[in-house]
């Protein structure tokens, strides 16, 4: 039988590492993950907030949060670990698009 | 009088022993407690002040609270205020932040 992972041992892997965390209501965070709790309570280094501008939502505002955050669980709907977030996902688009052509 | 007993309840493993990379949002929580601090509610909007008072909620007792909204600008200042917990978004320890936004 195959082993199988929590999905709080995914999360517990990521500690450490750079980590991608979408929110309810279109908000982005992503940060460096120090670590969890059971509610999935996140404590972050190097955070950067992703919001979408309220009189403008095609326009994305970017905020760095230079100090230690601890983020509520109770907002988090998905987390992907070892990304870097929205602008690395748009470079590594980009360099696809450079290696095809 | 008897000594309270492990009453030996199924419980959720412990991940193995806290590492010193490791901080749980406890941890977090306990190191802000009595410093500066911006919380950051769902509304966007934020208050800096120091944290005199928390809890396992993230109820909030705040002191020489500043209360700054959506565009940043300082709205308000409380001696002292009460954030009820489901409203957090995130606390941010204020260790490296300059005064304005």
């Amino acid at each position: 039988m195959a082993t199988r992972i929590l999905p709080l041992e995914l999360i517990d892997k990521a500690i450490g590492s750079q980590i991608w965390i979408l929110m309810r209501g279109s908000k982005e965070v992503v940060g460096t993950l120090r670590g969890f709790d059971d509610y999935v309570n996140l404590v972050l280094d190097d955070a950067i907030e992703y919001t979408p501008d309220p009189n403008d939502r095609t326009n994305i505002i970017t905020k760095k949060l230079d100090a230690e955050i601890l983020l509520n669980g109770n907002q988090i709907a998905i987390l992907v670990p070892g990304s870097g977030g929205p602008d690395s996902l748009a470079q590594q688009q980009q360099q696809q698009q450079q290696q095809q052509s | 009088m008897s000594e309270p007993t492990n009453t030996g309840t199924p419980q959720v493993p412990e991940t193995a022993a806290p590492e010193d990379t490791k901080r749980t949002p406890s941890d977090f929580l306990k190191s802000v407690l009595g410093r500066p601090a911006v919380v950051k509610l769902n509304s966007g909007i934020e208050y800096r002040g120091v944290l005199a008072c928390l809890d396992g909620y993230l109820n909030i007792a705040m002191e020489q609270t500043q209360e700054f909204g959506l565009d940043g600008q300082l709205k308000a200042t409380y001696g002292d205020c009460f954030i009820r917990g489901n409203n957090v978004l995130h606390i941010s320890s204020q260790a490296k932040r300059k005064t304005g936004l």
